[in-house]
């Protein structure tokens, strides 16, 4: 069965990031034979002053194909990984969701929402997971986590939101690559322009230094702009980084 | 560089979108330390942007280490 897993607020200013607590984590369920981890998204959520958050206030979610049986011993696991892992003075929360059991989808997704848009509170983070019977907990500190934790999984439920974690390599800066190639890479569903169109597998793409893939429509998507129309030159490149700070 | 905001922190009066301006920055701020790449936003890896000190404020963001620089 299909699970989802998210945690935040598990890092201080020097710290390792919650980033890679979630790599060590989705890589612990492989280990231990629980199931297959998916690719690990990062979910900007809303930054305010009265929004207390450590570092960056953003959540970390991944999904995993387990087996029923492992569900109970990963969230153990889990919970006693971000106690013993997690920075001093960050308020660590988990969340742990099985997909085929979520009885209103929609609901957690319009919570990811409004967390990127509005102050939330613990309650309103514990009522939905209690009315959705969805895993959420705290672990350490004021437990303030518990509400990026389960937005996290709305957002990466919903498909359209977040940066996946880590670079993409494909080639050298200034390579060209077809579509069908990159998408050969395991972490790369397709290839589309900023404005949604998606490119043909025989389009040719020349790539940058430092790319990274965003989730649009439910897929790992490398995003690209027009080259420029230099005589010679393919018509696709791919975006600069700094474009896709609004994922 | 820096205004002072209504919470009387210093804010970086370039907003999010001044990418050579915070590069410049950082180019000379003995205190740059790079954050996990996850959180990185700028191409260029050594600016502000990208710095483990800054802290996203709605507009734009203050740094940890002003007062120290």
């Amino acid at each position: 069965m299909k699970i989802f897993v998210s945690i935040d607020d598990t890092d201080n200013i020097e710290s390792r990031g919650t980033g890679e607590l979630a790599s060590i984590l989705a890589d612990d369920v492989e280990k231990k034979g629980w199931g297959i981890s998916s690719y690990i998204t990062r979910h900007q959520l809303l930054v305010h002053p009265d929004v207390p958050y450590t570092s960056h206030n953003s959540s970390m979610c991944f999904s995993a194909d387990v087996d029923e049986r492992s569900l109970m011993p990963l969230i153990s696991y889990a919970a006693d990984f971000l106690e013993k892992e997690s920075a001093e003075g960050s308020d660590p929360g988990l969340s742990v969701a099985v997909a085929e059991r979520l009885k209103d989808p929609e609901a957690l997704i319009e919570f990811g929402r409004r967390a990127k848009q509005v102050v939330l509170t613990q309650k309103d983070a514990y009522d939905l997971a209690q009315k959705l019977e969805i895993h959420l907990t705290p672990h350490g500190g004021t437990g303030h986590g518990v509400i990026g934790a389960l937005a996290g999984i709305g957002l990466r439920l919903s498909g359209n939101d977040g940066r996946l974690k880590g670079g993409l390599k494909i080639g050298a800066e200034n390579s060209i690559f077809s579509v069908s190639d990159i998408c050969a890479h395991p972490h790369v569903d397709a290839v589309s322009s900023m404005e949604g169109y998606t490119l043909e597998p025989e389009e040719r793409v020349r790539m940058g230094d430092k790319m990274k893939t965003v989730l649009m429509g439910g897929k790992s998507v490398l995003l690209v702009m027009p080259s420029g129309g230099e005589p010679g030159d393919v018509p696709w490149r791919t975006c600069p980084r700094q474009l896709l700070k609004i994922f | 560089m820096w205004f002072t905001n209504q919470r009387g922190e210093e804010e970086f009066t370039g907003g999010q979108d001044d990418w050579a301006g915070a590069a410049r920055l950082a180019s000379t701020c003995p205190y740059f330390n790079p954050d996990v790449e996850e959180e990185f936003v700028a191409d260029d890896p050594v600016s502000c942007y990208n710095c483990r000190y800054r802290r996203w404020s709605t507009g734009s963001f203050t740094c940890l280490k002003k007062d120290k620089a």
